[in-house]
């Protein structure tokens, strides 16, 4: 049951994280004596792909958010209502019923979806890295 | 003249990241240079894979997370083993000692 009381860290807080990580890691590359691109160069060597791990562990939380998951269950099964009201009921208002629950269901799947985009997801797949510090020419 | 360094296997970071944090709550880069620091420079550990490992963790709940001010004044998040991770070590431990006697013995036979 520990994992469902875990408050997994937001998409903004991943990215907090490995900001760090990679500002700790120049630091101390600069600190070695190396020149700003050479740290960055080393840099993200030593990480590996940014654009891969910050993807995997934003994936990772947001599979692990409780109140999300019970959400997106919700929205089925509203949906699922809806649409066995309107099958099943030969009554107008009824079926009525069944389409303002589908219809709801559908704006809140919407939602949910708009709400998990990233601005780093509109970005050409072909930059190094959405973390300006290390896009820098 | 640079050391060799060994890959980590597969599976084992979990292992380290345990029993790193078993004495001290830490953030991403400060288990990563104790491990470093642990082996001697001997592994080679991709910084990144720390992080979709310690999601995972605290995903099992054997570590929980809270933000913190890093040594640079940065708010940064620090990881410390919870029970049920304590109990994962040992049994990552007692699992290691198990495979790597066996490999041993394969390898003083073969």
């Amino acid at each position: 049951m520990n994992n469902l009381l875990t408050r997994m860290p937001t998409d903004l807080e991943v990215e907090e994280e490995l900001r760090l990580h990679i500002d700790f890691l120049l630091r101390e590359n600069i600190q070695r004596g190396m020149s700003p691109e050479e740290a960055r160069a080393a840099t993200l060597k030593r990480f590996g792909n940014l654009d891969r791990v910050k993807n995997e562990c934003v994936e990772i939380c947001r599979r692990s958010r409780p109140l999300q998951r019970a959400f997106k269950v919700c929205v089925v099964l509203l949906a699922l209502t809806g649409l066995i009201l309107r099958i099943s009921s030969t009554q107008l208002h009824v079926g009525r019923i069944g389409t303002m629950l589908i219809a709801i269901a559908t704006v809140s799947r919407l939602l949910l979806h708009v709400r998990s985009l990233t601005p780093s997801r509109f970005l050409p797949k072909n930059e190094t890295s959405s973390f300006s510090i290390l896009s820098q020419k | 003249m640079a050391k060799d360094r060994t890959d980590l296997m597969q599976g084992t970071l979990e292992l380290l990241i345990l029993k790193t944090l078993e004495r001290e709550s830490l953030h991403g880069y400060g288990i990563v240079q104790r491990i470093h620091e642990s082996a001697e420079d001997l592994l080679k550990v991709e910084d990144g894979s720390l992080y979709p490992a310690l999601y995972r963790m605290q995903e099992r709940g054997w570590i929980k997370s809270e933000w913190g001010v890093s040594e640079n004044n940065r708010r940064a998040r620090f990881y410390k083993l919870t029970r049920a991770g304590q109990k994962q070590l040992e049994r990552e431990r007692a699992n290691w000692e198990r495979v790597s006697k066996a490999i041993s013995r394969i390898l003083q036979t073969a």
